[in-house]
């Protein structure tokens, strides 16, 4: 069991709360990613679990033991804790080969020679690296260095993985394939992977649970897809998604609904009586463009990219974002029509927070 | 109650366990010792009636008094206070003051055509103009007067290479006073300034200066709008420091002051040592004073300074300006300076040294080199006759011992800046590590004469170390640890803190990992460390002054010595045979490990 657990952890640097009352449960054997935008603690986190930041206070406690408690006054270093850590820009030792920086930390763990050895062949073939075996960190690509940074992680078999960003210094195909292996590390290894990302898309594909974090705050923390799909708040569902989800100034009247000058009926999934302004959110994906469509609109942009199309309908001097499967070439300023299928959010306008879900019905 | 202590026990435990902790705690304590305990040691010692003073005084020795500051700054009495203080202030404050002018001037004028233009022999030029900061400072001085003395300004009984050769006769305010005194010292500053300035030039990206050439600004104006504003913190920086250095200058004052009774604080200081000590600590704690508030300055500007340095951006390529036709005529006019400041002063002390006759450059002979001391045809030849400075075991014995000395200084000061500088970066957000990394600084500001006079005090009250070899390889340990501490928090600093974690996830004992990973990355910035409090020592005189009983013991004291009795030869000759030393250590360790004086003083 390498379950990770975070009991009211705070981290402050003078009057700056980097992390705020952080409560949290990592699962033994989850893939879990600290997603939010530069600056909201997610690196922080990583950080104080891994034992190389110490928080203000709080408990962390890793497999049953306390490795951090304020109260008590226990904090366990990052050696004794049974990490791995992959850096941002890998950390490699620039005046060792590729062989010496994945066995330095074996011999420091007193592993008999030919144990290294045979580890380190291995890992050097799991990372398809072998013919690099004798080079230095500065003669290898970016790539090449990432997968020698995750084979020196590798090497002495940790329970915990922790990632931080550890594919934001690669190129846009190599991102991908790395992200593909990632993923395969995790089925492959059965440890434990925390990773820290500012890429949504990169959550979303490679983890079992996504935690949204802003200000040091957690926002919300479930599976991607529920994320996806009921997001806790505005930041939420923003944050997740591309292109971004519509948000439309709206009167919620019982079941009665206006937004840019359209009358509608909201059909709540749970019963609620809301009478405010409130902002209306729709997936773009949920705008579907078709010829019978109720509401009537013009072609503002089109941002056509191969396999999907992006289009900005303007109706009455709203944007409305809408994603259709195809490259289609839609004329500019010319008419367009469409419906709003699958669930709409409704938030507060003032906390932002997700208060209803349901279907939008035009009249 | 167990609680808590369980509790505090736990929370030390656990801060103590990491290294850097414990490192900057140790450092803490001694810095409370060898900085702050002298500084007041030498405050009490300006309060307190000496032996010498109590007919003076009129009190009994050992007892309290502000006579000692009153007399110094209140005495209308034969203009006592205008002629030992304020004149001597004045002094202090005009020659540091020409000194930062003259080597911000040179090193930046070097700095902007070697970093920013594609001006010729740049590696040689650049290399040759280390050298006046590595020679003793005073040495430049001994040449100024070796080329322009004359027997028509006073106390000088030979001519000088100008006039003797060319019959130019310089006058006296070029000779002796605080011209030569401000020219001499920054000259000695001027690569300093070099490495600093060179160092922003060098790292600012091409990209800002490309920025103003798109947008179709003129050369001169990318210069003075762009170029000079950036180095300007660095300029500031240099400026502050040199004046630091130049105030508390002792040597050159001496050479090129004395005969025309030109006073300076550290003169003023010395003259009041042996007769009226208090007023002589007095000074010392201005002088400190001055320290201090430069480096509160300093400080105040460095920490705006940060946006400057953040200037490093990904752009490789440095645009250098074209001179075109001008880049031969400027590069022989720059090989020319340099020549005059950095291979003139040795060819001079070469010649200087051959010469029978001060003055008579006809009588070349090796006799002050090679000479047998017992040899009385020589010994009635020349009235001070000792034997050639290679025969004469007294030289070999300074020699042994400024070498014994200046290497162990080097060690303990290289070895603990490596440490400081890791402690200090490692918890660079933590109050103590700001505590301590101010506190390192001090000695470096602390004027070397007032600190050597701290240490006397000090010893002498305490009844031990005092004229020992061990209460010098301290002070010197001390007053260089911040050179190597800086040279070390430079290299920590490029160091991304993530190459140690990563060594500390796998479980490798701190002392292994300071071996095996972080001292080989930037191995040559650590060694400069160690090279610095080495060369520095090996020419250091104000410092020691002090402290050594016998002349002998170390060899610029000896060259002092040789230089007060005026045996001209003699003290030219040892000079040489000084910067000979220092200039082949230098060589040698730069060429072995790439460790570099300017590595050292925080270029690159």
């Amino acid at each position: 069991m390498s379950e990770i657990i975070l009991k009211n952890v705070y981290k402050k640097w003078g009057k700056f709360v980097a992390v705020d009352n952080l409560n949290m449960t990592i699962n033994d054997r989850s893939f879990v990613s600290l997603l939010g935008p530069s600056g909201c603690g997610k690196t922080t986190t990583l950080r104080m679990i891994a034992g190389l930041e110490t928080p203000t206070s709080g408990q962390i406690i890793i497999d049953g033991k306390t490795v951090f408690d304020s109260e008590e006054g226990i904090n366990v270093p990052p050696s004794k804790r049974d990490v791995g850590f992959l850096f941002q820009n890998y950390a490699l030792w620039p005046h060792m080969t590729v062989y010496k920086n994945i066995a330095f930390g074996l011999e420091n763990l007193k592993w008999k020679k030919e144990q290294i050895d045979e580890r380190v062949h291995e890992l050097l073939k799991l990372l398809k690296i072998e013919e690099f075996e004798n080079r230095y960190p500065g003669e290898l690509s970016g790539g090449q260095q990432q997968r020698v940074a995750i084979a020196r992680t590798l090497a002495p078999r940790p329970k915990i993985l922790f990632m931080d960003e550890p594919l934001s210094n690669l190129d846009a195909k190599l991102r991908t394939e790395m992200r593909i292996e990632l993923k395969r590390l995790h089925l492959t290894t059965d440890s434990t992977f925390v990773y820290v990302t500012h890429d949504q898309l990169e959550a979303m594909t490679l983890s079992t649970k996504v935690c949204i974090m802003e200000l040091g705050k957690v926002k919300q923390y479930a599976a991607p897809l529920e994320m996806y799909n009921r997001p806790s708040c505005l930041f939420v569902g923003d944050f997740i998604g591309s292109p971004t989800m519509n948000f439309i100034e709206a009167t919620l009247d019982g079941s009665d609904i206006t937004f840019s000058g359209i009358k509608a009926k909201f059909i709540s999934e749970k019963e609620v009586d809301i009478h405010e302004n409130v902002i209306l959110g729709i997936r773009p994906e949920y705008i579907s463009i078709n010829h019978n469509g109720k509401i009537k609109g013009k072609v503002f942009s089109t941002l056509p990219s191969g396999m999907e199309t992006t289009v900005k309908i303007e109706v009455n001097n709203e944007i409305i974002t809408s994603v259709v499967f195809g490259g289609i070439d839609y004329t500019v300023n010319g008419e367009i029509a469409f419906d709003i299928i699958g669930d709409a959010i409704i938030f507060n306008k003032e906390t932002t927070d997700n208060i209803a879900m349901g279907k939008i019905v035009i009249e | 109650m167990n609680k808590i202590f369980k509790k505090s026990l736990n929370r030390s435990k656990s801060f103590f366990s990491e290294p850097a902790n414990f490192i900057l705690t140790i450092f803490l304590c001694i810095f409370l010792v060898t900085t702050i305990l002298p500084l007041v040691s030498i405050i009490l010692e300006s309060f307190t009636v000496h032996k010498q003073e109590t007919l003076f005084y009129g009190k009994p020795t050992g007892s309290l008094t502000t006579l000692g500051w009153s007399s110094l700054l209140f005495t209308g009495n034969y203009d006592y206070s205008i002629k030992y203080f304020y004149k001597p202030l004045g002094n202090s404050l005009l020659i540091a003051l020409i000194a930062s002018f003259v080597a911000i001037l040179i090193g930046g004028v070097f700095a902007w055509f070697i970093c920013r233009t594609n001006v010729k022999w740049k590696k040689v030029v650049s290399a040759l103009l280390i050298f006046p900061y590595i020679m003793p400072s005073w040495t430049i001085a001994l040449c100024w007067k070796n080329i322009f003395a004359n027997t028509n300004v006073p106390s000088i009984g030979a001519n000088g290479f100008l006039a003797s050769v060319f019959g130019i006769y310089a006058p006296t305010w070029l000779v002796f006073g605080a011209l030569p005194i401000g020219i001499t010292l920054g000259i000695h500053y001027a690569p300093f300034a070099y490495i600093l300035i060179g160092g922003i030039l060098k790292n600012m990206d091409a990209n800002l200066e490309e920025a103003a050439t798109i947008l179709k600004t003129s050369r001169a104006r990318i210069l003075t709008k762009i170029t000079l504003p950036i180095v300007a913190p660095a300029m500031l920086n240099t400026f502050l420091l040199v004046f630091a250095s130049s105030i508390s200058a002792y040597a050159v004052p001496v050479f090129l002051g004395t005969a025309v009774d030109f006073n300076t604080l550290t003169t003023s200081m010395k003259y009041f040592n042996g007769n009226k000590p208090a007023q002589g600590f007095a000074i010392g704690i201005l002088l400190v004073c001055l320290g201090l508030i430069v480096m509160t300055v300093n400080n105040l500007l460095t920490s705006k300074r940060k946006s400057y340095t953040t200037v490093t951006g990904k752009s490789g390529q440095v645009s250098y300006v074209d001179l075109k036709k001008g880049k031969y005529p400027i590069a022989i006019l720059g090989m020319i300076v340099v020549l005059l400041i950095s291979i003139i002063p040795i060819c001079s002390f070469a010649l200087e040294s051959l010469l029978s006759t001060p003055g008579d450059y006809s009588s070349i002979s090796l006799d002050f080199w090679i000479g047998d001391a017992n040899d009385s045809v020589l010994a009635n030849k020349y009235y001070n006759w000792e034997g050639g400075i290679l025969r004469n075991v007294t030289v070999w014995k300074s020699l042994g011992n400024s070498l014994l000395l200046s290497t162990v200084c080097s060690v303990i000061a290289g070895t603990c800046g490596l440490l400081l500088g890791y402690g200090i970066v490692k918890k660079k957000h933590s109050k103590l590590s700001k505590t301590v990394n101010t506190l390192s600084f001090i000695p470096y500001l602390i004027p070397s004469m007032a600190f050597g006079m701290a240490y006397m005090a000090f010893s002498v009250k305490a009844g031990i170390l005092y004229g020992s070899f061990l209460l010098l390889a301290i002070v010197g340990s001390v007053k260089y640890m911040p050179f190597a501490t800086k040279s070390s928090t430079g290299a920590m600093m490029q160091l991304s803190g993530e190459i140690e974690e990563a060594a500390i996830l796998t479980g490798t004992p701190w002392w292994k990992r300071m071996t095996r990973v972080i001292f080989p990355i930037q191995k040559s910035s650590f060694l400069s460390g160690y090279l610095l409090p080495f060369i520095s020592c090996m020419r250091e005189l104000s410092l020691f002054v002090f402290l050594i009983i016998d002349s002998n013991f170390i060899v610029t004291t000896l060259l002092m010595y040789y230089n007060e009795k005026g045996y001209d030869q003699y003290g030219n000759a040892l000079n040489l045979l000084i910067v000979i030393i220092v200039l082949l250590v230098n060589f040698i360790i730069n060429k072995l490990t790439g460790a570099s004086i300017d590595k050292g003083v925080g270029g690159n």
